[in-house]
């Protein structure tokens, strides 16, 4: 098992870190380029939860970022130190008329994650909330 | 003008050269000020970006909720085999559809 970590605090700029080291860790585990195109989106709408649900743009609480590589599969942790989030909603959301006209134009993230990476859960207290996503090497034939 | 955004002007078009590689929650304002005048036909140019996430998702759609409050045609341009994967993921190709850059001879 290799483990990469990453801590940042919670300002927006910092996504780009964890995003690039997204990209690097993606390369190095053989992925195809579209599969690690994959993995910096799931990974960046995780990251921006994480700082804007979770943490609530507080800067001084960190966002701890956990890449772990073994021969099965990449496993990304994102872990916040908020009180904790309801059930983020996986579900397909598209942009729909209703939504153009009453100016309802986010909440697209939890539906790109679920869709582009394998395996995904969220765990959740009051002491934190945890994103786990993971993408399986052998089932893409790397 | 933001460096962000290289203005070209002809007839009733305008293409918006987008000029960083991250579309994104940090981009998105600077984004949104540079292409706020659009034209009859606004044309996105993609080829320098190399990411967009939802927050610059988000971002894109106030064009679209602006370019038909004015009843203008906004598309998009060269935008790379991911990022036309994400925009037929949530359906944003409705309403901000690819165009060619030969498509747009014409109106030169």
């Amino acid at each position: 098992m290799e483990r990469v970590e990453v801590r940042i605090p919670s300002l927006p700029s910092y996504e780009r870190v964890v995003r690039a080291s997204a990209a690097e860790i993606g390369q190095a585990c053989g992925f195809s380029t579209e599969r690690v195109e994959d993995l910096k989106l799931a990974v960046s709408e995780a990251v921006n939860n994480a700082i804007e649900h979770g943490n609530r743009n507080e800067a001084s609480k960190p966002v701890a970022v956990t890449f772990a590589l073994d021969q099965e599969k990449l496993e990304v942790r994102v872990i916040d130190q908020g009180n904790g989030v309801g059930q983020p909603d996986f579900s397909r959301r598209v942009v729909e008329e209703y939504n153009l006209e009453d100016g309802m134009l986010r909440g697209f993230g939890t539906y790109l994650i679920g869709a582009l990476v394998d395996d995904y859960e969220v765990s959740s207290s009051q002491s934190g909330t945890t994103f786990t996503l993971r993408l399986y090497r052998k089932e893409h034939g790397v | 003008m933001s460096d962000l955004i290289r203005r070209e002007e002809f007839g009733e078009v305008v293409v918006l050269h987008i000029g960083t590689s991250s579309v994104d929650g940090i981009s998105a304002a600077a984004i949104a000020v540079a292409c706020s005048d659009m034209r009859p036909i606004t044309v996105l140019d993609f080829s320098e970006v190399s990411f967009i996430n939802s927050a610059g998702i988000s971002a894109l759609l106030k064009f679209v909720v602006s370019a038909r409050k004015a009843g203008h045609k906004l598309f998009a341009m060269n935008l790379s085999p991911h990022h036309q994967k994400i925009f037929k993921m949530v359906e944003m190709s409705r309403f901000m559809p690819t165009i060619e850059e030969r498509d747009l001879v014409t109106y030169r």
